[in-house]
């Protein structure tokens, strides 16, 4: 008997001190101080930042000549590449002068990746197109290009500034955050009331991009209430479960669910799915089109938000063209990319492609990444 | 060996109920209780049958997949790569079903797959006596490596009508149900009154004596492995058709958390004693704290700890019942 006593007591205790902890709810968010855009879409003033890319050394004059590109990104044969490539050749058959080439790793490789460079500085071409498997390792195979006076352009993965002249950056953190809430808000109204699904406590870009949410609602929607935070690791069933056991918990005072990871969105919008509840329980989330295709055309979900890579990889030639150019130089501020319009410059040597893309019912099945 | 659950013939009543609450089972089935009792007391949603329903579809393969996992570690093995087996054979079972075969193929052929490649990990532990922690540890990484280098990680859409298997509900139960409560109560009953099933016990709990009473030792561990493939197949099917995508990955901590389902019900790590009943029982309870946590407002990053807890919890049980067990000897 004792035994059993003694037991029972233990799971008391358990369950006492889990409730204590209750106390100091976890939202997610990280610590850092947040920069909340202004609510009606007002580009935020940039922090003037001094330019830290680096140019090439000695690059020959190519102001208006045919320029010939390659595109190495982290690796082909996927989706997502495959869209911003198509980007790029958009962007060359615009300008008439450009041809660019997609090559690379068929595997996601940094090594690899430095050897399809190291070949291409070696043959000699007008500038590289890059998206970095490694920030770091990368860096000297890019500094090399540089000294051969080749043009050296990011996007979608950076490498360290000082080996590249410009990185394309598709997103913002207080730009994801405003499209979120912002479509959330059209689907729950001003007032309505939200949960979070997210990986972990540590992913960074997460715990970054629910803090700059949090920051934005409180300002742009104060009567929006933010309930809760759920961690889900990046595990499809457990989403599911954790998104269905907030619908259980908040029945109805619960409004929408926002998804932060390409494995979160879709469960959540699953857990709504098969809970009856599409209509009534909005999903808003970071997700790829293909992962929320099924969800966005039953209507359950009304906005994916993410970049458009099509765009990325288009901006991405407007701005090699611009550099040989000799128009995008450092203390540039903005570049003018064709049907982009002007892209802003931030962060000393980064061009911001502009707020997130909103992937719906009417555009999802142009994508397939 | 077996005397964990066989009752003296002429117990009284009260002497079986007593020795009930005092199994790993009796006190499982307390903890449950006890749980539901005081979360439904703080919300009362917690006990709707909506949320009930998530507790146990959203882990019955699990409960499953502890069926095979605890007659594995009975036997005085384990197998740490039945995660990565489960992910596998999840993708098999997707890919067979999107490429347009008969869906019963997608539902039985990772079954066979899963007893095939858990009959490999078991023939190099039985009859080659290599450790069964080294041949599934290798297991783990062939099957995970070899599941991300074929899938590159794309994960199975448009899986077609009918598919979903565990979202069907006979008499209102999810089907995920019905085949836990069902395999549960099957396997108990086989392995405490089939020769095979005791045999299990004997060769986990003491192996000389159980050669000595003619049981093929190597045999014996060889067809546990194969049984236990056949479990990881049925859980791999359950998780497969439970949601409208297939992830194509390994889920992150899913040996740990089937290896808990079956210390924390009973099964002795060191072989010879427990129950498949204490390891459904103990997968319910991870389960309904998992929701729990949600309901009290803790992060569910605790529900590690808490896992953490009742191994040692349950273990420290363990060994004061052996120790009880032999100075009454």
């Amino acid at each position: 008997m004792k035994k059993t006593l003694f037991t029972l007591l233990g799971l008391g205790v358990l369950l006492g001190s889990t409730s204590a902890i209750a106390q100091s709810t976890w939202d997610g968010g990280d610590d850092l101080p947040t920069a909340p855009l202004a609510c009606d879409g007002t580009p935020g003033a940039a922090a003037a930042k001094e330019y830290d890319g680096a140019q090439p050394t000695n690059a020959p004059d190519r102001a208006g000549k045919q320029l010939t590109l390659v595109d190495i990104p982290k690796l082909i044969g996927i989706g997502y590449f495959g869209a911003t490539s198509k980007g790029m050749q958009d962007a060359a058959k615009e300008l008439g002068n450009v041809e660019v080439t997609t090559d690379g790793p068929t595997k996601a490789n940094i090594d690899e990746q430095i050897t399809f460079i190291d070949n291409y500085i070696t043959r000699g071409v007008d500038g590289i197109l890059f998206a970095a498997n490694d920030t770091v390792a990368i860096a000297p195979v890019l500094k090399k290009a540089l000294e051969a006076g080749i043009h050296v352009i990011g996007y979608d993965s950076n490498s360290t500034p000082d080996s590249r002249e410009w990185f394309i950056n598709q997103a913002e953190f207080n730009g994801i955050a405003k499209s979120m809430i912002d479509n959330i808000a059209k689907e729950i109204g001003e007032d309505g009331s939200f949960a979070i699904v997210t990986s972990t406590f540590t992913t960074p870009n997460q715990a970054r991009w629910i803090a700059e949410m949090g920051a934005y609602a409180a300002q742009c929607y104060p009567n929006m209430e933010w309930l809760e935070t759920v961690e889900a690791q990046e595990d499809n069933i457990l989403s599911f479960n954790q998104a269905s056991t907030l619908i259980n918990k908040y029945g109805e005072d619960l409004d929408g669910i926002f998804g932060m990871t390409s494995v979160a969105t879709p469960a959540a919008a699953e857990a709504v799915t098969q809970a009856g509840m599409c209509g009534k329980i909005a999903v808003v989330g970071l997700a790829t089109p293909n992962a929320m295709r099924p969800y966005v055309k039953a209507d359950c979900v009304k906005s994916v938000v993410l970049w458009n890579p099509v765009d990325l990889g288009y901006a991405a030639v407007y701005a090699a063209r611009a550099a040989a150019d000799g128009k995008l130089k450092p203390g540039s501020t903005e570049l003018e990319a064709g049907k982009l319009g002007k892209l802003q410059v931030v962060n000393g040597s980064e061009i911001l492609l502009g707020p997130p893309f909103v992937f719906d019912k009417s555009n999802i099945d142009d994508f397939d990444f | 060996m077996a005397a964990t659950m066989a009752l003296p013939a002429r117990a009284s009543a009260g002497s079986r109920l007593r020795r009930f609450l005092f199994s790993q089972e009796g006190i499982l089935l307390i903890a449950i209780i006890v749980l539901f009792v005081a979360v439904g007391a703080y919300n009362q949603r917690f006990l709707s049958a909506n949320n009930l329903s998530t507790i146990f579809l959203g882990n019955a393969y699990i409960a499953v997949a502890a069926i095979g996992m605890s007659m594995v570690i009975v036997s005085g093995n384990i197998d740490v790569s039945v995660g990565s087996l489960i992910g596998v054979l999840a993708t098999i079972s997707g890919t067979i079903a999107v490429s347009g075969w008969p869906l019963w193929l997608a539902w039985t052929l990772p079954i066979l797959a899963g007893m095939a490649i858990s009959a490999v990990s078991g023939w190099l532990i039985a009859y080659l006596r290599v450790p069964s922690i080294v041949v599934t540890l290798g297991m783990l990484s062939i099957l995970k490596g070899g599941l991300i280098s074929v899938t590159a990680g794309a994960w199975i859409n448009n899986l077609p009508q009918g598919y979903h298997l565990a979202q069907l509900r006979p008499l209102g139960v999810p089907m995920a149900v019905w085949f836990m409560i069902v395999l549960t109560a099957l396997a108990a009953f086989w392995m405490r009154y089939s020769g095979f099933g005791r045999s299990i016990y004997a060769v986990g709990g003491n192996a000389e004596a159980a050669r000595l009473a003619g049981i093929d030792r190597a045999r014996t561990v060889f067809i546990v492995f194969v049984i236990h493939g056949f479990f990881a197949g049925i859980a791999a099917v359950l998780f497969a058709t439970q949601l409208s995508v297939i992830q194509s990955t390994v889920p992150p901590n899913l040996e740990l958390t089937v290896i808990t389902a079956s210390v924390v019900g009973g099964v002795s790590i060191l072989g010879g004693t427990g129950t498949v009943i204490g390891s459904t029982l103990a997968a319910i309870l991870i389960a309904a704290i998992g929701s729990s946590l949600v309901f009290i407002n803790v992060s569910p990053y605790w529900l590690r700890a808490v896992q953490g807890l009742l191994i040692l919890l349950t273990v420290l049980a363990d060994l004061a019942r052996r120790r009880k067990r032999a100075r009454h000897r």
